[in-house]
């Protein structure tokens, strides 16, 4: 019996099904036959959309990305007003969703931290006080707790002649939050350059000290010191060319807050829903990575002679860091997305103002709705991008 | 004295002190836990206090000062001046927060179809049974039609006539062979084989049987089905929980099939079904479901022939089914991932083709691996199902918006919202808690090595 090997030429003694069983063949069928059915759905989609389009007297195409849109819009970062294009629509919603997710990823990354350290102390109480926090707000629904927060919380806030007040700065109603506006006066740009250069000069430090711990065994203070140059380098340039920074302060004139930097009760409410829900996700992720590093690390570096603090410094976090960094970032991304439940309570993000004013307004629902999904794909695939460089940068590097 | 040295002295230990009295039992474990030092002792008193001040709140606000019976929600404040529930309210509307608007005769339905579920699935729980795999298939495959027939109502068209007889038996069926496994004739099958005396027939023949067994019972179940006279329940007429229920039902049931295969895809060898995949996978899971939500109901009437109409509620369950789907490809493929290689090289050294190998070697492990994974999914699909709530369909968060928007309990906001939560954290927790029993049972031993 002769051996069969792969690809040996018996092409014109083959059968049909001979043919067919081919692996190779098989799968080149396979993937053409796969490749028609999409093509021919997608003809059929098409075709029956322009008959939509055509029967509903719609246009399509993005030219209603110019035209005016006549809306105005409660509360936005860019400067807008009615009247202004479709496009700067979609920016200003854009911007919008970005604010109040990146402040919320700012404190749900820090209220994580501190729920997951706590649910790993040693006192029951706060470990199980921890718990149950996290328990209690992953087993609800998100949009659940905003409209909480907004229904039941800010709605029912004083009006502003009786709004909370701290320390006569910072004012709650239900209008919203008031904070004191930084007015920046002659010469504060250089202050702005100097917090650029003291960023790079601290970084620069740390690369120094850790070359120089590598080569030498010498350790440098490098907490100490960058906390130094990031601080006051700063903070003597600002000094000596005058302090030029005022604030401007919130105050009650008539029925209602003027000055100051105001956010609405929307605002509040998404952004406290949005921390809080999140830190509970991101407590499990810092947990998890902290459980994951073994015990024998601490062993070990105990009896290196490290210290305890040294030993969670060294050892523990740097090694949970790449346990703990993958879902915080994709926690980070879910942060993005979930901003959109803000549509509920009338917070004026990317989706309220663009996919649903926008799209009732001019009826372009398949650019709008492919415009909305761009956005939010491209967030995902830069965060998704730098997730990936960073899990090769930590990844173990073994065999 | 003892101490002195002799032939036959035995060394005897004293008998071991008993351990310092504050180490062991109440005292001792108050020590280690709650006061273990200064800084600790300072935590636990400030902690215990924090809970001891919002529960006492919580009790005041929720039991103490709290209204059972009234007739608006003025009567309540009247009653509580704004520091108690108003649980009155929330008792009148609990009705709709379970159902909607659906009839309040018509109700026995939704709980006949939600009995009938339960029943259909019971045989999971039950030890003796085989055919575990056949039941739930036969569940996911024809029970939607029965209970799409029993909820809607009304005229039933020919093709749902034939899905419920379908149904009725498989039902029947799955009922028939644990009472088969009990009766010691080890399965359906078997009972059938004896009871007709073609036990030790040909296989052919005892094909025969079964498929004459089949239609005898699909006839008659059609007979059965044939004597409903349902009165239609439009789907603008369901809503509360009932209606959060069957979207996330469908969802999760729909997500496991579709996630497996859309994973397989992923990781194909064969390029043009790998890169349809990866981007249906990463297109649905990079954005926001309210987005596909929206897609889905100002997008998808476009993209259908002008002539049909589908229901808005058809709409939203394809847009979940759709967004679940692609999570669920996800956890699959990491559970792939996380199988060793030699399990594929054994696999196929045994000679086994592709399907046989995932079947029957790869899936089982992964799947096993990934529960914790496809049960948090579950959650988090159930939970996300309130968003259909902003495109108007009255699920059980837009029910209890409602009732705080009703002339008589305007205002009404807080007390609906901390029951839904705690309808909501009842489900998700059992979920939870079943999916960590579940992961110790038939997980163990691939969790941690």
């Amino acid at each position: 019996m002769a051996v069969l090997e792969k690809g040996s030429p018996r092409r014109e003694s083959r059968s049909i099904v001979e043919w067919l069983n081919d692996e190779r063949v098989r799968s080149v069928l396979y993937q053409a036959i796969v490749a028609i059915v999409v093509v021919v759905v997608a003809r059929y989609l098409f075709i029956n959309t322009s008959e939509n389009l055509q029967a509903r007297g719609m246009s399509s195409g993005f030219d209603f990305l110019a035209g005016s849109a006549g809306f105005s819009i409660a509360w936005t970062v860019l400067p807008y007003q009615a009247g202004d294009t479709y496009f700067h629509v979609y920016l200003v919603g854009i911007v919008n969703t970005l604010v109040v997710s990146l402040v919320a990823i700012l404190f749900t990354t820090l209220l994580g931290f501190f729920v997951g350290i706590m649910r790993l102390s040693k006192n029951w109480l706060i470990s199980k006080m921890a718990s149950w926090y996290v328990e209690i707000l992953r087993n609800t629904p998100l949009l659940l707790q905003i409209l909480f927060w907004f229904l039941a919380v800010f709605s029912l806030l004083p009006s502003p002649r009786q709004s909370y007040g701290v320390l006569d700065m910072f004012f709650l109603n239900n209008r919203g939050f008031y904070m004191p506006a930084p007015v920046p006066g002659d010469g504060f740009d250089l202050t702005m350059i100097t917090i650029v250069i003291a960023i790079v000069a601290t970084y620069a430090t740390a690369v120094w000290a850790k070359k120089r711990q590598m080569a030498t065994g010498q350790r440098f203070p490098t907490f100490g010191v960058g906390l130094g140059i990031f601080f006051g380098l700063p903070a003597l340039v600002f000094l000596a060319t005058g302090a030029p920074l005022t604030f401007d302060f919130a105050a009650l004139k008539g029925f209602n807050f003027v000055g100051g930097v105001s956010v609405p009760p929307a605002f509040c409410a998404i952004l406290l829903a949005l921390v809080i829900y999140h830190s509970a996700y991101m407590a499990e992720a810092v947990r998890a990575g902290i459980l994951s590093v073994a015990h024998g690390q601490t062993e070990a570096a105990y009896s290196l002679g490290l210290r305890p603090g040294m030993t969670l410094r060294l050892v523990i976090i740097p090694q949970a860091m790449r346990a703990v960094v993958p879902p915080m970032i994709s926690n980070w991304m879910n942060v993005v997305k979930n901003s959109s439940l803000a549509i509920a309570i009338g917070y004026p993000d990317l989706v309220a103002v663009f996919m649903q004013t926008s799209l009732n307004q001019s009826g372009h629902a398949i650019e709008i709705v492919a415009m909305v999904m761009l956005f939010y794909m491209s967030v995902s695939l830069s965060i998704s991008m730098a997730l990936n460089y960073y899990n090769k940068l930590v990844q173990l590097k073994e065999r | 004295m003892a101490e002195t040295m002799h032939e036959d002295t035995v060394f005897r230990p004293k008998p071991s002190l008993p351990p310092p009295p504050n180490t062991v039992g109440v005292v001792g474990w108050l020590r280690k836990n709650l006061f273990g030092g200064p800084f600790d002792s300072i935590l636990t008193i400030v902690g215990g206090s924090l809970i001891a001040y919002f529960a006492y709140t919580l009790y005041l606000y929720g039991i103490a000062n709290a209204v059972w019976s009234a007739g608006s929600y003025r009567e309540c404040l009247d009653i509580t001046r704004g520091n108690g529930a108003c649980w009155a309210g929330v008792s009148v509307w609990m009705n709709n927060y379970f159902y909607g608007r659906y009839p309040d005769v018509e109700q026995w339905r939704v709980n006949l179809a939600g009995v009938i579920l339960a029943v259909w699935l019971a045989p999971f729980w039950f030890p003796k049974v085989k055919a575990k795999i056949a039941t739930g298939i036969s569940a996911v495959l024809t029970y939607p039609f029965l209970a799409a027939a029993m909820l809607l109502g009304g005229e039933v068209g020919w093709f749902l006539q034939i899905m419920v007889g379908i149904a009725l038996t498989a039902f029947a069926a799955v009922w028939l062979n644990v009472a088969a496994s009990y009766a010691g004739y080890g399965s359906l099958r078997a009972a059938l084989m004896r009871l007709s005396g073609f036990e030790n027939k040909d296989e052919r023949l005892q094909k025969y049987v079964l498929i004459g067994a089949f239609v005898v019972g699909f006839v008659l179940a059609l007979l059965f089905q044939a004597t409903w006279d349902l009165a239609p329940v439009p789907t603008v007429n369901w809503g509360g929980l009932f209606l959060t229920l069957v979207i996330s039902g469908i969802a999760i049931s729909s997500a496991l099939p579709t996630g497996v295969i859309l994973a397989l895809g992923r990781r194909s060898k064969m390029p043009v079904i790998r890169v349809f995949c990866t981007a249906f996978i990463e297109l649905f899971r990079s954005v926001p479901l309210i987005t596909i939500l929206f897609m889905a109901v100002t997008m998808m009437p476009l993209f259908l022939p002008v002539e049909v109409n589908l229901d808005k509620l058809v709409l939203v369950i394809i847009a979940v089914c759709i967004f679940a789907a692609a999570y669920m490809a996800e956890i699959v493929r990491g559970g792939l991932q996380a199988i060793n290689k030699g399990q594929y090289e054994a696999a196929q050294a045994m000679g086994l083709n592709y399907w046989k190998m995932m079947t029957l070697i790869i899936m089982p492990q992964a799947l096993k691996l990934m529960i914790p994974n496809i049960v948090g999914n579950f959650i988090g699909l159930l939970k996300d199902t309130t968003l259909v709530s902003i495109i108007g369909l009255y699920d059980i968060l837009l029910m209890a918006k409602a009732s705080g928007q009703d002339t008589k309990w305007l205002g009404m906001h807080t007390e609906p919202f901390l029951f839904t939560a705690a309808v909501f954290f009842v489900i998700c927790f059992c979920m939870s808690k079943y999916s960590q029993h579940l992961e110790r049972t038939i997980g163990g031993g691939y969790g941690r090595r």
